[in-house]
């Protein structure tokens, strides 16, 4: 949805969609010709590729460079590969199976549940030195996740672990006690919740946490941060390395920044990142537009270079022959999906009538076509473990079929045509083509449709409680390749509804049956279990039309033609894997 | 001597203002012989006739949609009716589709009829920007001859307010405002979505197009203060309502005339402006803004896409231009010698 | 006159603390909550409210508006939170005077932010400028000279039909075509004067004509009328009469009595554009204020709008009394008093 939103505001971008790890996207390795392994040189020769200058250039600036503040794929993927090491992390590999499945970094395992998943505990590798020679202790560990609970300093990054972690929370708030390093209130909590023993972190849970090793591999807000180099908000674009790359001199924001080898850094002790170029050059400020042609030369540095700009529908038709074959056409993590509002569209037929009607393909063929969407059947991205086409519709046409609604409609009883408000993240052609695109085919099926396309205030409105419109857009990454971030973020409806508030629950959808198996799946300790109760839970949300499958968004991207080992990792959501590139030279 | 040529077109709402204007614009000479000036100068008939034309059109073009003439909605792209089958979704065929059937061609991704949703957005510019004119030349008037005749503290403090209102940078508050603003409207019970925005779009055109004109009419009024005709008006006893009505009013049309026809295609340009940057009317009601927002992408892959909506408010804003410069030369005997 | 300058001083800092205060309402009674920003993907309404509290969105309005006049005059530090001081000093923020506020959404002080934009977008200020300013001035004297004449009519025309385009596909046109399909320029990348002054040249060109075309069509115009105007004026008929050169009439005495106003009518359009050229940073991808402005408008990000309309503004004031007081010293017909 970042390309959709070029215009939402950054609570769009927050909520919804910049953000997110690991999961997601099969590698799509029929669908464009560019399979998902390595382009414009094979992973075979990777090898040879020590050394040497990559490029990687990329239009919007960055947040952040701080680990426990990182909530985009893109930011995790980066930080994880080059600088910050977690006790567990993802392999360099474009497997769907084996990318979602956590291989130890830090720690000397995956690490050891005990006590009902309830208790998780690392121990840490010998020889792994920060970027001062110092040797990353477990105090390190315990202090980087210390500090997500500083809600107020540490802004914007992911906050599981508040709910997790075996420390009282305050009556009034429902926010723990402990609230982080700096100010230290209730550090005795916490100092009890995870405790240090030699070179053992161990954690302790209020409720079980069996993907808890997910969470640290799927995103940086487990790694460690040296207390000695932590100035809170003032650290914003600090980077202090354990990995095999640091930042030389300072990184300047809008423009980029230079990382080099860090020497105390070892493959001894890191059997994930191949660390194969001297250096890595990041330049901010590309547009899309420029950097695509200096991609199709393919001259001067382009050669050397990976890029995260999309490919503009403007230029597709310059991506032929030899300059196509180092495009990349990766399935993102990201599905985006329609929300009935559950207070409002009582009668399960008209929501029914409207599943049926949908025509994705003229949305995707609005939206720039097969490069930018695949449609989507399910509300959960093809990466992760249990992902199932949900039965209610997957049987549907993808063009929807009109008349069988409009028959249904007729069959609810209702007052026809039925007057739909559906409100969506407008502000730029391309959705409201899209959108209009989806009215036309809902207006040929007895729905009168009033199209609603709101800029910076989108989620204001569609998470306001009581709100008057009838359908709305949603878009969703899982944090980890697990549908524990995906279904009950969404659809619980206790932590979600407030008075106030609809949460990421938009269309109040309230389903005791569906919360008591979420609350079932949540107390399993093993994730195929639960996986398999989240495939009961999506069945039901299926049946009752909490949602309707739209599309999932496409990554359409071009290399240089020095890259080498390029993988399209679903583990780091699609974004250039740097544990793996090399370049020519 | 010419007008301001606009103050809201540009990026950064840069405003040329012609100091003193005032001076220049006689209102005193009869409106008939300027006609007559106005019909010998070629430039501006034509104008005339082409400003004329486009007006008409923003009438027409939604009785035309009603009875099925034109079809700015229907969308083709999927299926056997396929117009945008291109790579990225562009036309099928030359020239971004042109067909009988479809005279400009088509939209890309959608397959929408772009002479359709040109003529249509025609009328939702001109609605626009007539709204938005209105309020500012009327807003302008009240306040100018209220500041000008007024005098005293009056005078002063809304000089001080017109100073602050200059003070801000317009593109950035429309910019900025428009989620707070957009919010606000729909919470007093303008329909949420593109009417909201539409009302947004046109009050805040207007409430920055206001100052300057006030200006103008301030200085025009002042130095009609103390001309005979308000003196007998005053003398006789007559209340200020209708000196202000009935003595003053009439010799400001010449000025609120010229004014209208250059400030309204200044909008017209604001409007696309704002589309560009993401407020404003969306599609798939069609604004010559938002069909420009969209066809500056197609720059290589549909050039014809590209230029044709370009072109349409180019025309637009050329027409009112030279309308408004042949008034003003036919309104003032000095002007242009 | 040293007590009209101080005069004026006192009466822009009055404007601007008014500035101030009108932009915080505007932004802050916004029915968004901008903490909301602040708090990750899954976020509890208790979670909102103590992040509204650390960033003291909280406090009542006119408190926040107290603290960031404070801020401007003697600094501030974020957050402002005793006990956070007392534990953990280096995690806070300082911000020296002039403090223009504090971003969460960026965690950098907005001062920090516009630091190194401001250069950038006064360098495009000023090469457009000078562009249009040169060539403005002399085709409007052209113009004016050649009144009637073809080439008079070419150049007012070509320059209003340069003007009829709205800007943003100008400047698109400038890149897509010029820049990057024909490749007749460099495509335009900012480069600081202090790293390599050519590249720094080579990059302004194109949005500096972009910007520049924006503006010409009114100082063509606005030139030919003054130039008109001061042709006709009675001390050139004497000028004449005594049998000076045509040549040094036109330069010793026409155009200076046309350029005053213009001159300083350039001021003021200059003051406004240092601080940033929306639509040409954004089509131009160029790092400058006017860029940062629409990404903090479109991200929400309140704190950074509000530090930019305070930073446009004063330019405006400042550009407005140096204006004014320059008009004094060049007209012997203006008074200071």
């Amino acid at each position: 949805m970042t390309k959709k939103t070029k215009s939402i505001s950054v609570i769009a971008a927050v909520v919804a969609a910049t953000t997110l790890a690991a999961c997601g996207g099969s590698s799509s390795g029929g669908s464009t010709g560019s399979s998902g392994s390595a382009s414009g040189g094979s992973a075979n020769n990777a090898s040879a590729s020590k050394g040497g200058t990559l490029y990687y250039t990329s239009n919007k600036p960055r947040q952040t460079w701080d680990p426990q503040r990182t909530y985009t794929g893109e930011g995790i993927s980066l930080e994880g590969r080059l600088f910050s090491r977690s006790l567990v992390q993802f392999p360099v590999t474009s497997d769907l199976k084996a990318s979602s499945t956590p291989i130890p970094d830090l720690a000397t395992n995956t690490g050891t549940k005990s006590n009902g998943a309830k208790t998780w505990s690392f121990t840490l590798k010998d020889g792994v030195k920060w970027q001062d020679g110092s040797p990353i202790t477990c105090a390190d560990v315990k202090y980087g996740t210390s500090r997500t609970f500083a809600t107020d300093v540490i802004t914007g990054g992911p906050n599981y672990i508040l709910s997790y972690l075996n420390i009282p929370t305050d009556k009034k708030t429902g926010l723990p006690v402990y609230n982080g390093p700096y100010k230290k209130a209730g550090q005795s909590y916490f100092d009890k919740a995870v405790t240090c023993s030699g070179k053992t972190i161990t954690y302790h849970f209020n409720k079980a946490w069996p993907d808890f090793n997910l969470y640290l591999a799927a995103l940086r807000a487990g790694d460690p941060y040296k207390q000695s180099q932590d100035k809170g908000n003032n650290s914003n674009y600090t980077v202090f390395s354990d990995g095999p790359y640091k930042l030389q001199g300072t990184w300047t924001k809008g423009q980029g920044g230079t990382f080099v080898r860090n020497p105390e850094w070892s493959s001894k002790t890191d059997n994930i990142r191949k660390a194969l170029p001297d250096k890595i050059v990041f330049q901010e400020g590309v547009t899309p537009e420029i950097g695509v042609q200096q991609m199709i030369s393919d001259s001067g540095t382009a050669a050397n270079t990976v890029t995260t700009n999309a490919i503009p529908p403007a230029s597709f038709s310059q991506i032929t022959g030899a300059v196509a074959k180092r495009t990349i056409n990766p399935q993102s993590p990201f599905t985006e999906y329609l929300v009935p509002n559950m207070l409002r569209l009582k009668n399960p037929k008209v929501r029914e009538a409207l599943a049926i009607a949908l025509d994705k393909n003229a949305y995707i063929q609005a939206g720039g076509g097969s490069k930018m969407y695949a449609p989507a059947y399910t509300v959960t991205a093809p990466g992760i473990l249990g992902f199932k086409k949900n039965a209610t519709f997957s049987g549907l046409p993808d063009s929807g079929d009109p008349a069988k609604a409009k028959a249904l409609l007729k069959s609810a009883g209702v007052k026809m045509p039925y007057p739909i408000n559906l409100t969506y993240p407008g502000g730029t052609p391309t959705s409201d083509k899209q959108f209009g695109a989806i009215a036309a085919a809902w207006g040929q099926a007895g729905f009168k449709v009033t199209l609603n396309g709101l800029t910076d205030t989108y989620y204001n409105v569609v998470q306001k409680a009581g709100s008057t419109w009838d359908v709305c857009w949603g878009s969703w990454g899982a944090d980890w390749p697990a549908m524990s971030t995906v279904i009950p973020p969404l659809f619980d409806s206790r932590p979600n509804l407030t008075p106030t508030t609809t949460g990421q629950d938009y269309g109040s959808y309230k389903s005791a049956a569906v919360n008591k198996l979420i609350d079932k799946a949540a107390a399993q300790t093993d994730v195929n279990a639960a996986a398999k109760i989240y495939d009961q839970i999506d069945a039901i949300l299926g049946q009752d039309y909490a949602y309707i499958p739209l599309a999932i968004d496409k990554f359409y991207r071009i290399n240089g033609s020095n890259i080498t080992g390029y993988v399209n990792n679903p583990a780091e959501a699609m974004y250039p894997d740097l544990g793996g590139i090399g370049v020519k030279h | 001597m010419s007008m301001p040529i606009s103050d809201l077109k540009s990026d950064e709402g840069g405003l040329v203002e012609v100091q003193g204007s005032g001076k220049v614009i006689e209102g005193k000479s009869p409106m008939q012989l300027a006609m007559t000036r106005l019909r010998k100068d070629r430039t501006s008939m034509i104008a005339l006739a082409v400003v004329i034309i486009l007006l008409l059109i923003a009438i027409l073009a939604p009785i035309l949609d009603w009875v099925g003439i034109l079809d700015p909605l229907s969308i083709h792209n999927s299926g056997p009716g396929n117009l945008v089958s291109g790579i990225g979704s562009v036309p099928t065929g030359p020239l971004g589709g042109i067909s009988w059937q479809h005279p400009l061609g088509v939209e890309p991704g959608t397959g929408r009829d772009l002479l359709s949703r040109l003529l249509e957005g025609v009328t939702w510019s001109m609605i626009i920007s007539i709204s938005a004119t209105i309020i500012a030349i009327v807003t302008g008037t009240v306040l100018g001859i209220i500041s000008g005749f007024t005098g005293g503290k009056v005078d002063f403090f809304l000089g001080r307010f017109i100073d602050l209102i200059l003070c801000f940078p317009q593109t950035l508050m429309l910019l900025a405002l428009s989620g707070t603003f957009i919010a606000w409207i729909t919470l007093v019970g303008v329909p949420s979505g593109n009417p909201s925005t539409g009302v947004y779009v046109i009050l805040i055109m207007g409430a920055f197009g206001w100052p300057g004109y006030a200006r103008i009419i301030r200085g025009l009024v002042l130095s009609m203060r103390n001309r005979e005709f308000v003196e007998a008006a005053r003398s006789l006893g007559s209340n200020r309502r209708r000196i202000y009505f009935t003595e003053l009013l009439p010799n400001l049309w010449p000025p609120i005339l010229i004014y209208s026809t250059l400030q309204l295609p200044a909008y017209v340009s604001t409007e696309a402006a704002l589309s560009y940057l993401g407020v404003g009317i969306q599609a798939p009601t069609p604004t010559l803004g938002n069909i420009l927002t969209d066809s500056v992408n197609y720059s290589q892959a549909d050039p014809t896409y590209f230029f044709l909506p370009a072109l349409a408010i180019a025309i637009i804003v050329l027409a009112f231009n030279l309308v408004g410069d042949g008034l003003g030369d036919a309104l003032d005997p000095r002007h242009g010698r | 006159m040293f007590a009209y300058i101080i005069r004026r001083v006192f009466s822009g800092i009055i404007m601007l603390l008014l500035v101030s205060l009108v932009t915080f309402i505007l932004f802050f009674a916004s029915p968004v909550n901008p903490a909301r920003l602040s708090c990750g993907k899954i976020c509890s309404p208790a979670l909102i409210e103590q992040n509204s509290k650390a960033l003291g969105y909280d406090k009542p309005m006119i408190v926040q508006w107290g603290q960031f006049v404070k801020g401007i005059v003697a600094g501030r530090e974020f957050p402002e939170d005793a006990s956070l001081r007392k534990s953990a000093p280096e995690t806070i923020a300082t911000c020296p005077a002039p403090c223009l506020g504090y971003s969460p959404l960026n965690a950098e002080t907005v001062s920090s932010e516009l630091g190194p934009r401001i250069p950038v977008s006064a360098s495009l200020a000023l090469a457009a400028f000078v562009l249009w300013m040169v060539f403005g001035i002399s085709f409007g004297i052209i113009a004016a000279l050649r009144r009637g004449k073809f080439l008079d009519k070419l150049l007012v025309s070509a320059a209003l039909v340069a003007y009829a385009f709205p800007t943003f596909f100008i400047g698109l046109f400038i890149y897509q075509f010029i820049a990057l399909k024909w490749g007749l320029f460099p495509v335009p990348v900012y480069t600081p004067l202090t790293q390599d002054p050519l590249l720094w040249l080579q990059g302004l060109v194109l949005p500096a004509i972009t910007l520049a075309l924006v503006y010409l069509a009114g100082y063509v115009r606005l030139t030919r009328a003054f130039m008109l105007e001061s042709m006709g004026e009675d001390y050139l008929r004497t000028a004449k009469a005594k049998g000076l050169a045509p040549r040094k009439i036109l330069f010793k005495h026409t155009l200076r009595a046309a350029l005053t106003p213009i001159v300083t009518q350039a001021g003021l359009d200059l003051g406004l554009l240092l601080g940033g050229a929306i639509i040409t940073e954004q089509v131009f991808n160029y790092p400058g204020v006017g860029k940062l402005a629409v990404q903090a408008a479109t991200t929400y990000d309140l704190p950074t709008n509000v530090g930019i309309v305070i930073l446009i503004a004063s330019f405006v004031v400042v550009a407005n009394i140096i204006v004014d007081v320059l008009y004094g010293l060049i007209d012997p017909r203006v008074t200071l008093a």
